[in-house]
């Protein structure tokens, strides 16, 4: 990062005070493909779609929802390539921390340290900004479910429940509506399932969308096999 | 002087829109560079590319000319594009394989050698010094534990598995012949996949060709090497596939 030829920054002001590069990282994001979480009282989940260009793709092992710590894990929208990056450093800090207190790096270090990578891409020489933006789903030790959002800016806002990608606006105003404060995990899972469905083009069904989870009973991040979530949709029919 | 989104195609920067136009470019110049069709399909225990060999000049060895390559012994690549550019992540690619048997003692599974090159190829979109490269990569190996698999690198830094893909100048008809037959591909025999590809060059491109003209490679089987077919064996398949229309 920040290589040889090019000592100067890419990101520079504009006359009038904005930072160009970030708002059109940000036009990248608002094309990629919507993804969503909510942050119930027992649990958090995070959702997207999964959709490949060709049949001929074989999407079973392809997942856009990582695991980064047991107990946390990651979705995106935007530059996929880009996430990968921030996927393999989130895990190797992760690794770190542990090694240095041998405790589970909490989900708020975890935005914090990744919301500090995004930014030195917005300042330092030679790089141009993430064209992701994140989403951080997690429950710590005092048994807290967190959700943030992490911005190619490295702003990071916490969330009881949100949207981005394409159609976040309609997804967010969706979640406005029906979200409660003492929603519990199982209707948070189903209510992350009726959202994605209104701007999903098609049948969902258990092999073209993700769902991860993280729940106040054990604490563990995971991924929702295809049938787990085909039974969710079925009961919501 | 980058807020001017002049220079968004230039460098590796967003346009207006959020678009990286460097890697868009590098698309372009991946498919046309070199006006060849590259397809990789894998079967049942078998993984086959096939693609054009175009000899510019009579007096060039033929041998010479070629866009299919080892990584290592059991994994192949077909590569499209710039051919000096696919020299490049060749090297590279031959040189992550060998580090990653140096340091864990096992040869690298098709898919991590395929993520790993994807993820270099993510740096140059991001960082300016240097320009993507016009490559695409069709990576082909038998895993230990997944069986025969395609996975595709392009210069962007996606990288996905197929049951069987294209890419170059026609890539979009020879995917179409493919997606017909996505339900049978993975079940095919050696041969099936073997001709299944010649036969989706051939009618992509619209006429017949001789053993010389094209290049086929195949790995099958764990144990398997990855290695180019010679033109009797070429001509083996095409002779069979003229048989069978018969």
């Amino acid at each position: 990062m920040g290589d040889s030829a090019y000592s100067f920054s890419l990101t520079t002001f504009s006359r009038t005070g904005k930072l160009l590069q970030i708002e059109y990282a940000l036009n990248a994001v608002a094309n990629g493909r919507t993804a969503l979480g909510i942050a119930a009282v027992d649990g958090v989940v995070i959702a997207t779609d999964k959709k490949f260009a060709s049949a001929l793709v074989e999407g079973e092992d392809v997942s856009k929802v990582e695991a980064i710590t047991d107990s946390s894990g990651f979705v995106y929208a935007g530059v996929g390539p880009d996430y990968r990056v921030l996927v393999r450093k989130a895990r190797k800090s992760a690794q770190a921390y542990f090694r240095e207190y041998r405790e589970t790096k909490p989900v708020a270090q975890l935005v914090k340290s990744t919301a500090s990578v995004m930014q030195e891409y917005t300042q330092s020489g030679g790089v141009r900004p993430f064209g992701v933006s994140l989403l951080v789903a997690g429950i710590d030790g005092d048994g807290v479910p967190r959700l943030f959002q992490v911005d190619p800016s490295g702003a990071y806002f916490g969330w009881k429940a949100t949207a981005i990608g394409k159609n976040y606006v309609n997804a967010k105003n969706f979640l406005e509506k029906r979200f409660q404060d003492d929603m519990e995990l199982e209707d948070a899972i189903h209510t992350a399932l009726l959202t994605l469905r209104e701007g999903f083009e098609g049948e969902m069904n258990g092999h073209n969308i993700e769902v991860g989870v993280v729940s106040k009973s054990d604490g563990k991040f995971r991924l929702l096999t295809p049938e787990q979530i085909q039974d969710y949709l079925d009961e919501a029919n | 002087m980058s807020r001017d989104s002049n220079y968004d195609h230039h460098i590796s920067i967003f346009s207006p829109q959020g678009r990286l136009y460097q890697m868009e470019y590098a698309f372009k110049a991946a498919s046309s560079a070199s006006g060849l069709t590259g397809i990789a399909l894998r079967g049942k225990d078998t993984c086959v590319v096939v693609t054009q060999r175009k000899v510019p000049d009579r007096l060039v060895v033929p041998s010479s000319v070629s866009h299919v390559f080892n990584i290592t012994s059991k994994i192949g690549c077909l590569a499209t594009g710039m051919i000096a550019d696919c020299h490049s992540a060749i090297q590279r690619a031959r040189y992550e394989a060998a580090d990653f048997e140096f340091k864990y003692g096992y040869s690298i599974p098709p898919a991590v050698l395929a993520k790993r090159m994807a993820d270099i190829a993510q740096v140059n979109t991001q960082s300016a010094s240097m320009r993507p490269l016009a490559v695409v990569m069709m990576i082909v190996g038998v895993d230990e534990e997944k069986g025969p698999q395609v996975l595709k690198v392009d210069p962007a830094g996606h990288f996905l598995p197929f049951k069987g893909t294209a890419s170059g100048a026609k890539e979009q008809e020879a995917t179409n012949f493919l997606e017909k037959r996505v339900e049978s591909i993975p079940e095919y025999s050696f041969d099936e996949t073997v001709r299944t590809a010649i036969v989706c060059l051939g009618s992509v491109l619209g006429s017949d060709f001789r053993g010389s003209e094209i290049e086929v490679a195949v790995v099958q089987g764990v144990q398997g090497k990855f290695q180019s077919l010679t033109e009797e064996e070429i001509e083996g398949h095409l002779n069979a596939i003229a048989d069978e229309n018969d």
